[in-house]
């Protein structure tokens, strides 16, 4: 019977008889064979990415692959290390679906509040830029990927509940992008400056210290200007390029440029 | 072997109906334990045993099947509902009872209603028939393989009723190639039948069965056996002869206009003729309910042994009709006629012939005249 069932289907066209063994050998064979385990895992409660299959889908894929069925570069939801953040905005500036929101989140002082992102999932592309330009690392993108909820009010991930997925220390996408060192620095257009303090109390990584000018000699008669005599001074390797110093100056005397 | 289903079920009555008039004043009490009303409850409580037995039965039937055509498929079949999906069709029953009957209004509501009442009703009373253990059934009944082979051709008619009232001609269709059907397969599957009956000597169930204590039939009859199984496959419109049916070309065939509990009959019915057939070809071929003599007397003289272990067989010969299920395609009309016309009732035929000579062959007198041929 296998012989037969395994000579070319032009071969004994003219027998009925094999019309009805060669299926039905082919159906018996399947069938012994699926008896172990079928094909179909139970999705939900079995994944390709459990250990068991690891090996098996490795084989299917033709290369050894990361996590299981999940690349490990993979995008799924993010995690989100509210410790290490530093409230810097970036993430919410790169979002280009405007799907991040930076909320209050406990451990700030009253005048400077610790705010951290809440991605809004049924906006969100997972593009990676918001972890491409977390500073801190502390927002990365892990291999999760099941999002399904019943309302869509739920698609919205507080900090709280990405610092869960944080929790689950699962496999984070390791793909980072290196920024260069001397560029982008933040400038001071010193004339228009009027030493207020403004950039270095909002700072998020306190890399700006207000340092004394000397008072300039006035000629008699002539007003002295209004102002405080300190002047911000940036230390280039602390700082993350959050801008936010630029946003709240308010003479507008900070600008991006290339320090000499 | 053990008390029979009926003398249960009316001891059982007799026993509920003592307790309830032990509490009752004299004249109520000379009621309730009335003789006659005994039998009469007795007799549907032995209804009701029967039909839930058979329902369940067809249930689990249902869910075997759609395990073993996962198998095949390379799939596991259900799976969640209960264990490994054992209620999943129970579940399925359920919403089916929820769901509103509608009838389109241009079908002929006699026709529409009866045809699947009749069906399901005829296919029920196959149970009452074929006996499934000494004991079970309701009676002796001396022609019972006839009658239940009568009773069993039924359906078509039932299915042509529907399907010629449901007004549409995917139904209209459907109707017509059962009848077409019919013609194709109710010659040799009655001579094969025949073939048994030539062996054994009787129309009697019971008596088939005990024949065969020393010697299933297969052995002998292996040609009626195809026969029939072949014809049995016609009749219970299984892959791959439900052209009636043949929901790639028309709609669902018959049952296009049916929904909700109308539905269910159908289905239902269609299962519990399926469990029949297999009911039929262990009862005929395959030595019904007899143990082999090798297994132990304390296992055969268990009250319910000869009852599960006429139940394996069955599973076994289902799972051989879902193996076919599961393997060939569905054939045309003509292919059908032409099967079963040009090859089937040449080989039943021959099978009678054969049949003939192993009575022949019993009563010589070399062989004694109730030779052991061995299984």
């Amino acid at each position: 019977m296998t012989e037969e069932a395994l000579t070319p289907q032009t071969s004994g066209q003219d027998n009925p008889v094999l019309w009805v063994v060669r299926p039905m050998a082919t159906a018996a064979r399947q069938f012994l064979k699926s008896l172990v385990r079928p094909s179909t895992i139970i999705y939900p409660f079995e994944r390709l990415e459990d250990p068991k299959f690891r090996e098996e889908v490795a084989v299917a894929a033709g290369k050894p692959i990361g996590v299981g069925a999940v690349w490990d570069n993979y995008r799924g939801v993010h995690a989100l290390n509210i410790a290490t953040c530093i409230s810097c905005n970036l993430c919410s500036f790169s979002c280009p679906d405007l799907c991040i929101e930076m909320v209050t989140v406990p451990g700030g002082n009253p005048k400077h509040p610790k705010k951290c992102p809440q991605i809004d999932y049924g906006k969100c592309s997972y593009c990676g830029f918001c972890s491409d330009a977390c500073p801190e690392g502390c927002l990365s993108m892990t291999t999760r990927y099941e999002l399904s909820v019943t309302k869509r009010s739920e698609m919205v991930y507080s900090p709280e509940k990405l610092f869960e997925v944080f929790e689950r220390k699962l496999p984070m996408n390791p793909i980072r992008l290196e920024r260069p060192a001397n560029e982008d620095a933040i400038l001071l257009d010193a004339p228009l400056c009027i030493g207020c303090n403004a950039c270095a109390r909002d700072c998020p990584t306190q890399c700006i210290t207000m340092v004394d000018i000397p008072k300039p000699e006035t000629p008699p008669g002539a007003k002295a200007p209004r102002r405080i005599w300190k002047e911000p001074v940036v230390n280039d390797s602390d700082c993350v390029r959050c801008g936010t110093c630029i946003s709240v100056c308010p003479k507008e005397c900070l600008f991006w440029g290339t320090r000499a | 072997m053990s008390a029979s289903l009926y003398s249960v079920a009316h001891s059982l009555v007799a026993i509920v109906l003592t307790a309830i008039g032990s509490v009752l004043p004299s004249p109520l009490r000379q009621g309730i334990t009335n003789a006659g009303l005994i039998t009469a409850l007795g007799v549907i409580v032995f209804a009701a045993i029967l039909l839930i037995a058979s329902m369940l039965n067809t249930i689990v039937l249902i869910w075997f099947e759609r395990k073993l055509l996962g198998r095949f498929m390379d799939r596991r079949g259900a799976m969640h509902v209960g264990f490994a999906g054992l209620l999943q069709n129970f579940a399925d029953g359920l919403k089916l009872m929820r769901k509103n009957t509608f009838r389109p209004d241009e079908a002929d509501g006699l026709g529409f209603y009866l045809g699947p009442t009749a069906y399901m009703v005829t296919s029920l009373i196959l149970f009452g028939i074929l006996p499934v253990s000494t004991g079970w059934n309701s009676g002796v009944l001396p022609l019972s393989l006839l009658l239940a082979l009568v009773v069993f051709s039924f359906a078509p008619l039932f299915i042509f009723i529907s399907a010629w009232s449901s007004n549409n001609k995917y139904s209209l269709m459907g109707g017509m190639r059962s009848a077409a059907q019919m013609i194709a397969y109710e010659v040799p599957l009655l001579l094969s039948v025949v073939a048994v009956v030539v062996v054994s000597g009787s129309f009697d169930l019971n008596t088939i069965v005990a024949q065969q204590q020393n010697y299933w039939y297969w052995g002998p009859l292996f040609l009626a056996l195809l026969v029939f199984v072949a014809a049995m496959l016609a009749e219970m419109e299984r892959i791959p002869f439900d052209l009636p049916e043949a929901e790639a070309e028309l709609v669902e065939g018959w049952n296009t206009e049916y929904g909700g509990m109308l539905f269910a009959f159908f289905m239902l019915s269609d299962y519990v003729r399926a469990l029949v057939g297999s009911f039929l070809v262990v009862l005929l071929f395959l030595g019904g309910w007899t143990m082999p003599s090798w297994v132990p007397s304390a296992a055969t003289s268990f009250p319910l042994a000869g009852i599960v272990w006429f139940m394996v067989k069955v599973y076994v010969v289902f799972a051989v009709f879902v193996w076919i299920r599961a393997s060939l395609p569905r054939v045309r009309t003509d292919q059908l006629l032409r099967v079963g016309w040009n090859r089937m009732i040449p080989l039943a035929l021959l099978s009678v012939v054969l049949a003939a000579g192993v009575v022949m062959v019993k009563c010589l007198p070399i062989f004694g005249c109730l030779p052991n041929l061995g299984i």
